[in-house]
C-alpha cells in the first residue's frame, strides 16, 4: 500500500501493514540543502525539494506545503519575517498595529493571485507532481479565532478578545475567516489532501468551555461553513483538546484529531473511536535531550496506547531542529517496528 | 464586609470581566476600604488564588491568567498614590524576551503578577541580547533577571539564557543575581531549565510571580 492507501485506510479502519507514521521536518529542509532559512523559504523549489529530502531520507509517510507559519499573514500585508538559522521564522512586523488598522486589512478576493501565494503555488505543484497520488501532501490553516495573533501579536488579540469592542472584533475575525474559507479551498485545489486547521483558540486551555461555546465554536462553523470535511485535521497546536473532541465530531463533522502531546491517547481514542482518526503526537522537545532508548520507549508506550483497533496514527509536533539525528532515526525505526500490525 | 468584596472581585477576575472588577474596587473604596486592603487583601489574595485554581480547575485557562495579571496590575498602579505611605518593595526584577524571540505575552502576564506583589519590574522589551540583560540587571541593582522563550532556539539557543549565565559567572555576579526562565518550551520539558543555566522555571506567567519573588529572597543584597 501506499503511505497514502495507508492514511486512507487508518481513517476508515480498514486494514493495514501499520500506523500512518508522520513526522513534521519543516526547517531542517534548509539544513538539508545547505542554504540559510531565509534563502531556503524565499522559493517554493526550495521547499518542496527540502520536503522530499527529508522523507526520502527517514521515509515517513507526508510531506508539507507549509512554508512557516508568518506565511499566512504575509497574505494579508507583512512584509517583515525574522528569520533564524537554528528554529522557526518569527513575523517581525504586525499588520495590525493599531485597532484603527482592522478597518484597513484588506482580504483579496483571490489569494492565489497575492504575490505571497506565488511560491506556496510552486512549491504544491512540484510536490503534488512528486508524490501526491501516493503521498499525504499537507497543507496548514490557521483558523480565523488564532489567525489575529500573526497580525498583532497574542497581546493585542487578547486585549481585544477579552475586553475591546465587539463590533471591531468581529470586523477582524470576519475577515480572518474570510482568508481561513479561501485558503482551505486554494490548498485543496493545489492538490493538498490533509489539511490541518489550526485552532490553538478552538481548545478550553487557551478560551476556557464558556468561551469555547460563544466565541470559538461559532467562528469555527463559519470558517467551515460549504467545506468539505474530506482529510481536515483538528489541531491545537500543542495543546490538550480532549475534552471539546465529542462537539467537535458531531457540530463541526471533523473527524481527525492530532492531540497535544499531554494529551490522554486512550480517553481520545475511546471519544473518538472508529469514527474517525485520533493521531497520537510525541513530545518532540524532550527528543532533544531523550536518548535513543528514551525515544523508542516513549514510541511504544504511545503505539500500545492507541494502535488497537486501527484508527489511528503516530507524529510529531514541529521538530525542534536541536534533535540529534540518532533520536529522529530512533523515533522513526520504532514507529516503524511498533505500528506495524500483524 | 471585605470578605463579599473579595469574593466579587474573584468571581470578576475568574470570568475575564475587567470591568466588572473596577466596578468592585471602585465601590470598596467608596465604602471606606483601604487602597492598602484592596491591594494586600483582595487583589494579591486574587493572585494566589488564581495561582491556585491553575493547577487544581481543569477549566483554568490562558485568558484568565492574562486576565488576572492585567487587572491586578492595573488595581494596584491605581491604588498605589491613595497609599498613606509609599509601599515597601521586596525587589527589583529585569524581564524580557530572549534574543530571537517577539512573543510577549508571557512577560507581560508575569510583569502583572509581579507589580501587584510590590516588585519593581522593569521591562526590557522583546529579542533582548544576553549582554543587556546583565547589563541593565548591574546598572539598575535587580536580584532577578527573568528571561521569556516561547520557541525551542530561543529557549535553548547560546544566545539566550546560556549566554546570560555565563556572563554572569564571568562577572562573579551569580551570588546577586538569579536567573529564571518560562516559555512553551520548558513547560514540555521540565528539565530544561537546567540545561540552559537558569535556577528556576515557571509553568505559567501567574505563577512565575512567586518563583521569582522566592528567588529574590535568596540574594544577598549588594
Amino acid at each position: 500500500m501506499t503511505p497514502l492507501e495507508i492514511l486512507t485506510a487508518a481513517v476508515t479502519g480498514q486494514p493495514a501493514p501499520r500506523l500512518p507514521i508522520f513526522c513534521n521536518l519543516l526547517d531542517q529542509g534548509a539544513r538539508e540543502l545547505g542554504l540559510s532559512q531565509k534563502d531556503y523559504y524565499a522559493r517554493g523549489e526550495h521547499v518542496a525539494e527540502g520536503q522530499l529530502r527529508m522523507r526520502a531520507r527517514y521515509g515517513y509517510d507526508q510531506v508539507w506545503s507549509l512554508f512557516y507559519v508568518g506565511k499566512e499573514a504575509e497574505l494579508l500585508g507583512c512584509n517583515d519575517i525574522l528569520f533564524a538559522d537554528n528554529g522557526t521564522p518569527n513575523v517581525a512586523d504586525f499588520v495590525i498595529k493599531d485597532w484603527d488598522d482592522i478597518a484597513r486589512l484588506e482580504v483579496s478576493d483571490d489569494i492565489t493571485a497575492h504575490p505571497a501565494w506565488d511560491e506556496i503555488a510552486t512549491c504544491l505543484n512540484i510536490l503534488r507532481d512528486e508524490v501526491g497520488a501516493t503521498h499525504p501532501l499537507c497543507a496548514y490553516v490557521t483558523a480565523a479565532n488564532t489567525l489575529p495573533v500573526l497580525l498583532m501579536g497574542m497581546e493585542k488579540w487578547l486585549e481585544l478578545l477579552l475586553g475591546g469592542p465587539a463590533d471591531l472584533r468581529d470586523e477582524l475575525l470576519r475577515k480572518c475567516s474570510d482568508l481561513t474559507r479561501q485558503q482551505l479551498a486554494a490548498y485543496r485545489a493545489a492538490g493538498a489532501n490533509v489539511l490541518v486547521y489550526s485552532t490553538p483558540f478552538g481548545s478550553t486551555p487557551f478560551v476556557g468551555h464558556k468561551r469555547f461555546q460563544t466565541f470559538s465554536m461559532p467562528w469555527m462553523r463559519r470558517d467551515l461553513d460549504g467545506v468539505d470535511r474530506a482529510g481536515l485535521v483538528y489541531y491545537c497546536g500543542m495543546t490538550d483538546f480532549n475534552d471539546v473532541i465529542a462537539q467537535v465530531m458531531g457540530e463541526l463533522g471533523i473527524m481527525v484529531h492530532y492531540l497535544g502531546p499531554s494529551a490522554d491517547i486512550a480517553q481520545a481514542k475511546s471519544i473518538i473511536g472508529d469514527q474517525g482518526l485520533t493521531c497520537g503526537v510525541i513530545d518532540d522537545i524532550k527528543l532533544i535531550h531523550w536518548t535513543p532508548e528514551e525515544t523508542r520507549a516513549e514510541v511504544r508506550r504511545i503505539c500500545a496506547a492507541g494502535k488497537a483497533g486501527g484508527h489511528f496514527l503516530f507524529g510529531t509536533g514541529v521538530m525542534p531542529m536541536d534533535i540529534p539525528e540518532a533520536n529522529i532515526q530512533a523515533m522513526l525505526d520504532a514507529a516503524f517496528e511498533y505500528g506495524r500490525y500483524p | 464586609m471585605l470578605d463579599s468584596i473579595i469574593k466579587a472581585y474573584n468571581e470578576a477576575v475568574f470570568e475575564t470581566d475587567k470591568d466588572a472588577a473596577f466596578a468592585v474596587v471602585n465601590d470598596a473604596l467608596a465604602q471606606g476600604v483601604s487602597a492598602e486592603d484592596m491591594v494586600f487583601k483582595v487583589v494579591i489574595p486574587a493572585v494566589e488564588v488564581m495561582m491556585s485554581r491553575i493547577t487544581q480547575d481543569p477549566d483554568a485557562n490562558l485568558a484568565q491568567h492574562f486576565m488576572t495579571a492585567q487587572i491586578a496590575a492595573e488595581v494596584t498602579e491605581k491604588m498605589l498614590p491613595m497609599f498613606r505611605s509609599p509601599p515597601e518593595i521586596i525587589g527589583r526584577a529585569v524581564i524580557g524576551t530572549a534574543s530571537g524571540d517577539l512573543h510577549s505575552l508571557g512577560k507581560r502576564i508575569v510583569m502583572g503578577c509581579l507589580k501587584s506583589m510590590m516588585v519593581d519590574v522593569i521591562d526590557l522589551g522583546v529579542n533582548v541580547p544576553a549582554e543587556r540583560f546583565v547589563d541593565e540587571a548591574v546598572r539598575l541593582d535587580a536580584r532577578v533577571i527573568a528571561i521569556s522563550a516561547m520557541m525551542v532556539h530561543t529557549a535553548t539557543g547560546e544566545q539566550g539564557c546560556r549566554k546570560v549565565r555565563q556572563l554572569l559567572r564571568e562577572r562573579g555576579l551569580e551570588d546577586r543575581i538569579r536567573l529564571v526562565v518560562g516559555g512553551a518550551p520548558y513547560r514540555f520539558d521540565p528539565e530544561l531549565y537546567k540545561s540552559v543555566g537558569a535556577d528556576a522555571w515557571a509553568s505559567d506567567g501567574i505563577s512565575a510571580g512567586k518563583v521569582i519573588v522566592d528567588l529574590m529572597k535568596q540574594v544577598r543584597p549588594s
